[in-house]
């Protein structure tokens, strides 16, 4: 009876997997019937491909180092700081999570369009359909995240760490810098390749504050969309699958880095 | 050497209530009380990890209270160790000696000497700490702290975890530290055997307030405060009575809980409401095979044993006297409590002898609620 109750039990709880993961596979084998294998050696190595994948890569690691910068002490203020408004500017820094990729592009472009955006495109900074466009598209979309991400990283660090190392001599920032960042270093590294991996599949934000100009400010993602309006399928299927080997090798990374067997 | 004056800080609905505490040079001062007293936030205070709200803080004769922790030369060993995972044994040991620019002469030679008094030679060349037992954890974290040379090492609550033979080891350790490099030490614990052990001066601090400081033998006879006497007797062997009067042979005679009779003292007078107490190693068994003594001729009781715990050298055994509502606690030595053959059930005839009776005045206060309670006084709970 209990043998019946535990096989029962166990159906129920793998029976979602095992749907989930033939899903999938079968979403990613649709391209099957359109995938054509002389054709994708041919565009492989074509500038159609190679250009949305550089420019993906280049502005994707551009904005995800420039996030960190910035999230790294912001998520160390949040995490070790009690101070008035702490809530209110944790919450606060939910809402680019939350919100739609096209609301913030769109808040994006309607910023450059005040006084401060104005005055900073005059200075010779491009930002609305270009290459800058794109990185503080993307900056925009992973920045809060990883705030989110490396607070969580400082908050699972017992501070008692910080502590004794200021008792034995360190000052704050020689405490930060020779204990919680070597300990952080694992969480860190996991933040920034998630964050670097949503910012290279970022498409409404991208689309909007750079737009989808050929062989100017394409990314992956925005040459599917171009891609698909041309119905250049062949070319669709290719970056789709770049675009997924890079997700799954990032993925496969962050859980390789922090120690966690499936 | 060390002075704390008038300590105040506030957390919460806690609050550290005016501390003065002061340690003279190579001294080892306990500060013993129940989880939740305030301890660790004082240690924290004396170390300069928050500043506070009212009092001061004085090391050597200099006021410290606003200094930064690095710069107070004081060392700390917490409760989790917090030896730090990112680094090797020797780096982790060598971390404070380096952070204050000691020469590196010194930091060899006393590198050698710590690892040879804390009998670390075996364990300082491994890579991860995670290989180490949980004693070698415990004295590579207390070499560390040592390293420094400090002032005062603050001790916090640093043997919990730990099994009882390496807990005794360390607590020897500790004593001939403190003896040989001739360290200032503040250990905080909960653990009253610990303290008692350790030897030196005991704060007992309850409740954010330090309710007695002395050696051993003045709480264990002597305490001062009714807090004091319910945390080490785990509220035990505590009764409530009044003070009737005089007796001709000018002792004083109480009745409440029980009818006891007291040495006179100045501090009570008849119709006082006050709190008599005893240890339970205090408590005999009077044989009636044997004639009595003039000790324990008074407060003599009729007994039902009630239950016996039985805790390898020692054994607590509960009585009831008759017709009375209190339950009194015996600790008896084995050797004692076979020769007696005593067992639940039977009738005991038992003596609280009238020099070991303490007595504190009922200063209206409710009985303080201690969150750690040794297996005992669960067991005493469940009785009731």
């Amino acid at each position: 009876m209990n043998s019946l109750r535990e096989a029962t039990f166990r159906i129920g709880i793998f029976s979602p997997l095992v749907i989930l993961v033939v899903y999938f596979l079968l979403l990613g084998l649709a391209q099957g019937p359109f995938f054509d294998s002389t054709e994708f050696v041919k565009t492989l190595g074509s500038q159609e491909i190679l250009f949305p994948l550089k420019i993906s890569l280049i502005t994707a690691t551009i904005a995800t180092l420039l996030a960190t910068a910035v999230a790294l002490p912001a998520a160390y203020a949040l995490s070790r700081f009690n101070f008035t408004g702490k809530y209110l500017i944790d919450t606060f820094l939910d809402i680019p999570i939350v919100l739609s990729p096209i609301a913030l592009g769109t808040l994006i472009l309607m910023a450059l369009n005040t006084a401060i955006g104005r005055s900073i495109e005059l200075r010779g900074v491009s930002i609305s359909y270009s290459l800058g466009g794109i990185v503080v598209a993307q900056f925009t979309i992973i920045v809060a995240m990883s705030v989110r991400l490396l607070k969580a990283v400082f908050d699972e660090i017992n501070p008692r760490f910080e502590q004794v190392a200021r008792v034995l001599g360190c000052s704050a920032h020689g405490a930060f810098f020779r204990v919680s960042l070597p300990l952080a270093k694992k969480g860190i590294l996991a933040s920034f390749v998630l964050a670097w991996a949503r910012a290279i599949g970022e498409f409404g934000a991208t689309v909007t504050v750079a737009g989808t100009i050929r062989g100017k400010t394409e990314t992956i993602p925005t040459s599917i969309y171009l891609a698909m309006a041309g119905a250049d399928l062949n070319r669709v299927v290719i970056l789709i699958t770049i675009l997924v080997i890079i997700s799954f090798s990032v993925l496969l990374l962050i859980r390789i880095i922090a120690g966690v067997k499936s | 050497m060390i002075r704390v004056e008038s300590l105040y800080q506030k957390k919460g609905s806690f609050s550290l209530k005016g501390i003065n505490l002061a340690l003279s040079e190579g001294e080892y001062v306990t500060v013993l009380g129940p989880s939740g007293a305030g301890k660790t936030m004082l240690l924290e205070i004396i170390m300069g990890l928050h500043r506070p709200e009212s009092g001061r803080v004085f090391l050597n004769g200099a006021e410290v209270t606003n200094l930064p922790p690095e710069r107070r030369g004081i060392s700390y060993l917490p409760q989790d160790l917090a030896i730090f995972p990112h680094l090797s044994v020797r780096d982790n040991i060598l971390f404070g000696a380096r952070m204050k620019g000691m020469k590196r002469s010194e930091i060899v030679s006393l590198f050698v000497e710590l690892t040879r008094l804390l009998n670390l030679e075996g364990v300082i060349g491994r890579k991860h700490i995670s290989t180490l037992s949980s004693g070698e954890k415990q004295r590579v974290a207390l070499a560390r702290a040592l390293m420094t040379r400090p002032v005062l090492l603050l001790l916090d609550e640093p043997l919990s975890a730990l099994d009882a033979f390496i807990k005794r080891q360390l607590q020897i350790k500790l004593r001939e530290i403190n003896r040989t490099v001739g360290t200032t030490i503040i250990h905080v614990t909960h653990d009253r055997e610990e303290a008692f052990m350790l030897g030196g001066k005991i704060a007992v601090m309850i409740n954010g307030k330090i309710e007695q400081v002395g050696n051993g033998d003045d709480l264990y006879y002597r305490p001062v405060a009714l807090p004091v006497a319910q945390f080490l007797l785990n509220n035990c062997n505590i009764f409530k009575v009044k003070m009737i009067g005089n007796l001709p042979d000018g002792n004083f005679y109480l009745n409440g809980d029980l009818p006891l009779i007291v040495a006179a003292r100045d501090e009570i007078k008849p119709g006082d409401h006050v709190y008599a107490g005893i240890r339970p190693e205090e408590v005999m068994v009077i044989r009636s095979d044997r004639p009595f003594s003039s000790p324990i001729m008074e407060n003599q009781f009729d007994c039902l044993v009630i239950d016996i715990l039985k805790k390898g050298g020692t054994n607590s055994v509960f009585v009831k006297p008759a017709g009375k509502e209190v339950t009194i606690e015996m600790e008896l030595p084995t050797y004692a409590f076979q020769d007696l053959s005593i067992r639940i059930g039977e009738h005991i005839m038992v003596s609280l002898k009238k020099k070991s009776l303490w007595v504190l005045p009922d200063q209206d206060r409710q009985p303080v609620k201690f969150s750690e309670q040794t297996e005992t006084a669960k067991k005493i709970k469940k009785i009731f």
